[in-house]
């Protein structure tokens, strides 16, 4: 056998069962979810479902509560975003100074709501928000003589009941990448600058926010993703979109169709909508920033 | 290189044949249970399946719990796919939605009519002419559940109830706040509303499974309920199911209106408890009748012919009437056999004498698959009620449309 077989051999061998993986846990999955989405599988078709062609897809755009919850998932993933990144970097860039003592103690203290389990930490803060006996209420109430927030009843103050959540479960995977980001940025940099006669703010903004963009771009997109589709937390503190539908995102609006309502082909249908818009905006972002290109 | 990569494979290869070589084979029947049972029905249901499992080698009965929603939407993903367990423990309003998905078949494929008919009516659960499940129990209804030491005996009617519940309603430290409410529930599941629909005459639906809920008696229920917490002001301003039971437990709420799979829970907090029938309405003179569901076996649509005489007598061993005796004596369950629910010993269960006697007054749960619908219809309504956005009038109207809506969706 001549030696670039051998080699082509070895290489199939190797690349063989990621192949067959991939296979099985993401192709065969994603395309068997694009027959449903053309498909009529509900309750009343659940083993005799036949391909419908587009009419899913239809019924989905012509939904109104479609397009609410669009907006409402758009508004939920940037605020949450803007939220982790300027907390996330803020405390990174504060534990990075040389005058904080303890810095340790203080990155295990802010690693914590990120090393909580979601499902724990959701629903003690949906205990904080209750009306009458929630943390919230009654510490605006004694301290800050503040009115008590039907944080959980309103559709608008439960948003934000979800919103608050999330920022707090989010900001420590900020500061931890953006943390690892500052400490390999050379000392150097920052010592010529001060010779220079650099304020503090012109040094973050031209030494540190452009050498933080290579480890920050490809965390905020996956940011973006994981916080567009963050079931859990929303689904969680409003048990399931109280009051009255009105907290639900895309993703959890398509677990209550397929789950709820056992609408499996409208839900398939929704699912690939929301593959669509994030594969759409993560091609554009990574293009638009050059953030991979800045790795090489 | 490509030689070394061969010797690993050759010797992982050989490794794994060792070791499969080497297990034992399982030549036990298995059958395989998927249940809901959760708190001292779970302990007991495991108990029971390790006493048959011991006195019967030649087989295995494997039991795993999942949670109610998780139950029926894993349940008839994996049957629908030719999978899942041959056995499935669940609620009476699953089987509509089961059997149209064609993911059970029928109970009386496994048992005999003779056997069957040892079962009062909600025992053996039908639907479009085929007997579907085998129920061990009846219940899984709605009680006022009171604390003794704060209600010795609560009256029957509503307006004697109120009258009661505010001098229970009260702000102990006088800081403005109220410490102790005289009632709640939760406030977030339309399967609690049901028994203030009833009491008032109202119903969710009609003969032929189309919501009926855009009603004088809705609005009228709606009214009630929002004059206990707005007007009355003995029912807190806001309550979820976690926050309901920790009023109770923790003598916040001298009652509340819960199941019976919460009972054990307040006898564990130490709450010395009793049981009575929601109360009649006073305008209507109806009983708040709550809805009534058994909970049993249905048999899997993939079940092999050979195995059926295997999972006969595990069902005849889970539902018979000596197993359904002890349940009662030592989990308060109801059950579905005639002769056992008479029998003295549950007769003088006190507990369970109380829950027999609302069930008395309860309404059967209707099976019907829309059930689903309209229950998802009601709840978004009830949470606008429940938090004051919205009138009795306009909730009423919108759990209607809401309603109708889903059913007309679920078509697609």
């Amino acid at each position: 056998m001549k030696s670039s077989t051998k080699d082509r051999l070895f290489l199939a061998m190797l690349l063989g069962p990621t192949i067959v993986l991939v296979l099985a846990v993401v192709a065969y999955p994603f395309f068997e979810n694009v027959r449903i989405s053309l498909s009529n599988m509900n309750i009343y078709h659940i083993s005799d479902w036949e391909v419908i062609g587009f009419q899913q897809y239809i019924a989905v755009l012509s939904e109104p509560q479609f397009w609410e919850i669009l907006i409402k998932t758009l508004v939920w993933t940037a605020v949450n975003i803007i939220f982790h990144v300027s907390i996330g970097v803020f405390l990174a860039v504060l534990l990075n100074q040389k005058f904080v003592a303890g810095k340790s103690a203080w990155r295990v203290l802010l690693i914590l709501p990120w090393a909580l389990p979601q499902y724990i930490t959701a629903l003690t803060w949906r205990g904080m928000f209750n009306y009458e006996y929630g943390a919230i209420n009654l510490i605006t109430a004694k301290y800050l003589n503040l009115p008590a927030v039907e944080w959980l009843t309103s559709p608008l103050e439960a948003f934000m009941a979800v919103i608050l959540t999330n920022v707090w479960l989010g900001f420590p995977f900020m500061m931890v990448v953006a943390l690892g980001a500052l400490q390999s940025i050379p000392g150097e940099l920052y010592e010529a600058a001060d010779v220079d006669g650099a304020s503090s703010w012109s040094q973050f903004w031209n030494i540190t926010a452009p050498l933080l963009k290579p480890a920050m771009i490809p965390a905020i997109t996956l940011s973006i993703v994981w916080t567009f589709n963050n079931i859990n937390v929303v689904w969680l503190v409003s048990n399931g979109g109280e009051p009255n539908d009105q907290t639900h995102i895309l993703v959890s609006f398509v677990y209550e169709a397929a789950f709820s309502m056992y609408r499996f082909g409208w839900a398939a249908a929704l699912s690939m909508i929301i593959f669509v818009i994030l594969f759409t905006f993560t091609q554009l972002f990574l293009n638009r920033t050059k953030a991979t290109e800045s790795v090489y | 290189m490509y030689r070394q990569l061969c010797k690993v494979l050759l010797f992982c290869l050989v490794v794994t044949g060792c070791f499969l070589g080497c297990e034992e084979p399982d030549e036990r029947v298995h059958v395989r249970i998927w249940h809901q049972k959760i708190g001292a029905e779970r302990v007991f249901f495991e108990r029971a399946v390790d006493i048959y499992n011991d006195s019967h080698p030649d087989r295995h009965v494997e039991i795993l719990y999942k949670e109610t929603e998780e139950l029926r939407n894993l349940f008839i993903v994996a049957s629908a796919g030719g999978q899942g367990p041959e056995l499935i423990y669940s609620p009476a309003d699953n089987l509509s939605i089961f059997a149209l998905t064609k993911t059970i078949r029928p109970i009386s494929d496994a048992l005999s009519p003779d056997y069957l008919s040892i079962f009062g009516s909600d025992g053996v659960l039908s639907w479009e002419g085929d007997q579907l499940m085998v129920a061990d129990q009846v219940g899984n209804h709605l009680t006022l559940v009171y604390n003794k030491a704060l209600i010795p005996e609560p009256p029957t009617r509503f307006d004697e109830l109120i009258t009661l519940l505010q001098e229970l309603t009260v702000d102990e430290d006088g800081d403005g706040r109220i410490d102790r409410y005289g009632l709640t529930w939760n406030y977030t599941e339309p399967f609690f509303f049901m028994p203030f629909l009833t009491g008032f005459g109202g119903w969710m639906m009609d003969e032929d499974g189309n919501p009926t809920l855009n009603t004088p008696e809705t609005i009228q229920a709606i009214q009630f309920i929002l004059d206990l917490r707005d007007k009355y002001k003995v029912i807190p301003r806001e309550s979820d199911y976690n926050i309901a039971e920790t009023l109770f437990k923790e003598q916040r709420a001298a009652a509340i209106i819960n199941g019976p799979w919460a009972w054990g829970g307040y006898a564990d907090a130490g709450i010395d408890y009793g049981l009575a029938r929601i109360p009649r309405i006073a305008e209507t003179g109806n009983w708040s009748r709550p809805l009534v569901a058994s909970k049993g076996y249905s048999l899997n649509a993939n079940v092999e012919e050979e195995k059926l005489p295997y999972i006969r007598d595990v069902l005849e061993y889970l539902t018979n009437a000596e197993i359904q005796a002890q349940m009662a004596k030592e989990i308060s369950s109801i059950p579905t056999i005639p002769s056992v629910r008479e029998d003295s010993v549950i007769q003088g269960n006190p507990i369970l004498r109380s829950s027999l006697n609302q069930v008395e007054v309860g309404l059967p749960m209707p099976i019907e698959p829309q059930m689903r619908q309209i229950w998802d219809g009601m709840r978004g309504a009830y949470q606008l009620i429940m938090n004051g956005s919205t009138t009795a009038a306009e909730g009423a109207e919108k759990m209607q449309k809401d309603a109708e809506k889903r059913i007309a969706d679920t078509f697609l």
